[in-house]
């Protein structure tokens, strides 16, 4: 056993974890964040895709005990009291979800590259969320939801940027 | 799983002392992309972790005189990023782009992707023909091997367990030299590489003065393709000399992959991986 701490949406925690277990084990067992999702635990889906330190990685593919002093977002820190995030609207506005198994990491995959270029053109989204797979919706409309996000995000500003 | 100590090394005195300590039972572990299936899978088994992700000693690019120094912690999204690697070099970016997905290249190190040594890991036929040296530590002493010698066989490095392996150095590029990358896949993101090639070239008066070329997943390990290059050496930079490497990479795959499953789509296929390659390395050269 060993303590880690982290941030996970803004919120410290101090938490006990076994050595072998993954980021994932730990946000969706102990943490109980059960938005993240695992899919094929191993790198090829982006299903438990996660912001790390600012940049996406696979939980499954990090081990908790390197989490240590790691600021993470997770889906449940996309919206807030005021609402759903401008990702997560346009998202639904385009109809982007469909069985929603892979939505969390798509967000996630989209607030990243949001937050670095607000103006992406859709070559830049499909590299944005080429490490996602979706077997429902062929990508068209996530396309054009991240792509609607951005207008959304250019003109409020990140209002829900953690 | 038979992980049962973990440790998060931040400075890399501590890290070479705990290699020592736990040295028969202790993996090292950067970015994990590799590694957690391995643990997860059972293929490897050991007791102890030891993180050398946060190292900042061995993280980042620097130029140091002439020589480009790569930490091996360095991720591949660093070093697309990095504004130290100037045009000629565009082909070691573009092998570090062609690594896994976002998330991967987030994560996953060039040092990581050197050790692990797939036969098929994108950063190893450039790094090769940039005849790049790895520096070595342990707690005791430091000590440097070319790449080209630190690859045994697939899977397996000349690296001991109490060994760290730190930065990876080469010559910078100069400006009738250029590096060219190609590979394909069976897609465009998280495609484990049927084939790649890297191609350095040095042009002078519109001839080769100097080749080199190395492939992946061609062989057991990334390699030099030293009879290929030694054929274009001296050529003049035209078509044909293009066709005469491509048909001689053609012959070496097929006495080296003879029997095996492939070997008739890998000996056409590589012609034109090795075409584009060429074509890139030669068009920056002269740029």
């Amino acid at each position: 056993m060993k303590k880690i701490n982290l941030k996970v949406n803004g919120v410290d925690y101090s938490v006990e974890i076994e050595e072998d277990v993954r980021l994932l084990d730990v946000l969706r067992n102990q943490l109980r964040l059960t938005g993240t999702k695992e899919g094929c635990g191993e790198g090829e889906c982006g299903a438990c895709t996660i912001i790390m330190d600012g940049v996406t990685v696979n939980s499954c593919m990090v081990m908790a005990f390197q989490a240590e002093g790691k600021e993470i977002i997770t889906i449940e820190g996309m919206a807030t009291k005021s609402g759903l995030h401008p990702i997560q609207r346009a998202f639904l506005e385009e109809g982007a979800v469909q069985c929603g198994f892979c939505i969390p990491g798509m967000v996630l995959s989209a607030k990243a590259l949001l937050d670095k270029n607000l103006t992406p053109n859709r070559e830049e989204i499909r590299e944005a969320i080429s490490g996602n797979l979706c077997r429902c919706t062929g990508y068209n409309k996530i396309v054009d939801a991240i792509d609607k996000a951005s207008k959304y995000m250019g003109k409020e500003g990140d209002v829900n940027g953690i | 799983m038979d992980v049962n100590k973990t440790y998060k090394g931040v400075a890399l005195q501590e890290v070479l002392t705990l290699l020592q300590q736990h040295e028969n039972t202790s993996k090292v572990i950067a970015g994990g992309t590799d590694l957690i299936i391995q643990l997860r899978e059972c293929k490897v088994t050991p007791q102890v972790l030891i993180d050398v992700s946060s190292l900042e000693e061995i993280k980042g690019i620097e130029i140091i005189e002439n020589r480009v120094s790569i930490g091996a912690a360095t991720t591949f999204t660093q070093l697309v990023n990095s504004p130290f690697l100037n045009n000629g070099l565009e082909g070691l970016k573009e092998a570090a782009k062609s690594v896994g997905s976002p998330q991967i290249r987030n994560i996953a190190t060039v040092g990581g992707n050197i050790c692990n040594a797939s036969p098929a890991a994108d950063i190893i036929p450039p790094l090769l023909v940039l005849d790049s040296e790895l520096y070595i530590s342990d707690i005791n002493k430091s000590r440097t091997i070319s790449l080209e010698k630190f690859l045994i066989d697939k899977g397996q490095v000349d690296l001991k367990t109490n060994e760290l392996l730190c930065h990876i150095q080469f010559n910078n590029i100069k400006n009738n030299q250029g590096l060219g990358f190609s590979k394909l896949g069976l897609r465009k993101s998280l495609a484990i590489a049927r084939i790649s090639v890297a191609v350095w070239v040095e042009v002078e008066e519109n001839t080769y003065k100097q080749v080199r070329i190395a492939t992946g997943a061609c062989s057991k390990l990334g390699v030099r393709e030293r009879e290929v290059e030694a054929l274009l050496l001296g050529k003049p930079v035209e078509e044909k000399t293009m066709q005469l490497g491509a048909e001689a990479l053609k012959t070496q795959l097929e006495k080296r992959l003879a029997g095996r499953k492939g070997m008739e789509y890998k000996r056409e296929a590589i012609q034109g991986v090795f075409k584009e390659a060429l074509t890139k390395a030669t068009y920056l050269s002269k740029t």
